[in-house]
């Protein structure tokens, strides 16, 4: 290499050229900071769930720094928790807790708040973990709809005015893709409001589409009784 | 700058024979598998959460790809002696590093993509549903951090004594720089004043690779991304990249091949 270069003078330059860098991007950085984080970061406590569960998975996904991906592989393990009809022995006592984990590793996916919510709400009767998990998806998503809907159908199922949380749950029947759970929610709100046919119309559903036998008998026995109502005219008790 | 060239093309064809590529070739099929295989298992909307694979997938094949080819030309460049005839030619030790740093970064921009290719062409024509425009965004900025990574990765090949160092080294980058909102967070608690220290050190000499890290926050409603935020993070990335780059460059000078 020649020395002279007019590379050399760039090099002699070097040290003080690497200091303001330096110092350029600290400052770049730590306005990009405020950036990324525009709020402090608040994580929720786990209660009922092993902590250290909660603290590994935390640890895995900022250390990776693919929140959304450990986000996503444990929302399947939630899912998983919820189907295993071992876990209805403590009437599922982990499911806020874990639907919580999963939203703070994954805030922006609605499904945790819709599907943990509807569980809690619907079917396990936790109003208040349901409002807490829902309050925290809205936090999260201040823009989106259905969890501002699905709040209204919570508050109202719980003040008993079914007939209100019937749109919520139609709309998101309507979207397609539901599960099981959220249907036969709908089909049990149908008929205590003493919309019979309705009723009908998503136990014969369940009955053609669902795959397991379990839904199949429950769907059979649920029209066997529907119809009979149907017929007599009666009125579901409340 | 057709020495720089002349490097970078050099350093793209050595890393392409290697057969790096096969790594990613591998990388594509199983990574893009998992994110299929996830999607279809969780509830929720498929197309969102293949797509949030699909961008960890690019990522990670971008990663292992530019960690591979930083240990294999370790071993040839250094300790196979190789970069005794790079610098015997009429290159300066500074082009030198510059065109290396351009043949990686080449490289990785192929890996990802053409991993962003095959995301978009699934979820185009097998899903039927658009790509969002954020998408492109999440692209752009993971080639910035690549690009970031690079310059760390092989200025850590000119400090480092060994094949396992520049790893290490290369490891701990991309984990703490991913830690930078969790090291703030633990900036505001009360802390000993010498781990204070210490964090903020780590803090501001890391580099900020969750600024590049949109992919988390695709679906955010409250995310702004517009011109200035742009300007600055393009302005941060050559910031970043040129610090580290004239540390490596200083490094690569007072070096002496034995």
């Amino acid at each position: 290499m020649s020395p002279a270069h007019p590379q050399s003078a760039l090099l002699k330059a070097a040290p003080l050229a690497i200091l303001l860098l330096f110092l350029g991007q600290a400052f770049l950085s730590a306005r990009l900071g405020r950036w990324v984080h525009p709020e402090p970061v608040e994580y929720s406590q786990a209660v009922r769930m092993d902590k250290r569960v909660a603290s590994t998975l935390r640890a895995a996904a900022f250390l990776s720094g693919y929140k959304v991906l450990v986000g996503h592989a444990f929302w399947i393990k939630v899912i998983q928790y919820y189907g295993d009809s071992f876990n209805s022995l403590d009437r599922y006592s982990k499911l806020y807790d874990y639907c919580s984990l999963a939203s703070d590793l994954n805030p922006r996916f609605i499904s945790v708040y819709t599907l943990g919510a509807s569980a809690l709400a619907f079917h396990l009767r936790r109003m208040d973990e349901a409002i807490r998990l829902l309050q925290k998806g809205i936090n999260s998503n201040p823009k989106d709809q259905r969890l501002k809907l699905m709040l209204a159908a919570v508050s109202y199922q719980d003040s008993g005015e079914f007939d209100k949380a019937i749109p919520f749950l139609e709309a998101q029947i309507d979207q397609g893709d539901a599960p099981y759970m959220l249907i036969t929610i709908l089909a049990n709100v149908y008929e205590k409001v003493g919309r019979y046919g309705d009723a009908i119309k998503l136990w014969q559903k369940i009955l053609r589409e669902s795959d397991q036998q379990e839904p199949r008998i429950r769907a059979g026995l649920k029209l066997q009784e529907l119809y009979g109502l149907e017929k007599s005219g009666k009125k579901a008790k409340p | 700058m057709k020495r720089i060239a002349a490097v970078a093309v050099f350093t793209f064809r050595e890393l392409v024979r290697s057969k790096l590529l096969f790594v990613w070739l591998i990388s594509v099929v199983v990574l893009l598998g998992l994110a299929f295989l996830l999607s279809i298992l969780s509830y929720g909307d498929i197309l969102n959460i293949f797509m949030d694979l699909g961008l960890v997938g690019m990522e990670v094949s971008g990663l292992m790809v530019l960690i591979l080819s930083l240990a294999v030309t370790y071993t040839t460049e250094m300790d196979q002696k190789a970069i005794y005839l790079q610098l015997a030619k009429p290159v300066t030790r500074g082009e030198y590093l510059l065109g290396r740093i351009l043949g990686f970064f080449l490289l990785n921009a192929l890996v990802v993509l053409g991993m962003g290719m095959v995301v978009v062409g699934l979820v185009l024509f097998l899903g039927g549903a658009p790509v969002p425009t954020l998408f492109y965004d999440c692209v752009v900025f993971l080639l910035m951090e690549m690009l970031v990574l690079t310059v760390v990765g092989l200025t850590f090949q000119m400090i480092a004594t060994s094949m396992v160092g520049v790893v290490v080294y290369s490891f701990f980058t991309i984990f703490l720089g991913h830690l930078t909102g969790e090291i703030q967070w633990l900036l505001g608690k009360e802390l000993a004043p010498a781990t204070k220290f210490a964090l903020q050190v780590v803090y501001v000499a890391l580099p900020n690779l969750e600024v590049y890290n949109l992919k988390d926050r695709m679906y955010d409603p409250t995310m702004v991304l517009g011109l200035p935020q742009w300007e600055e993070v393009v302005l941060y990335t050559i910031a970043y990249s040129f610090f580290v780059f004239l540390i490596g460059w200083v490094n690569l000078e007072k070096r002496e091949f034995k």
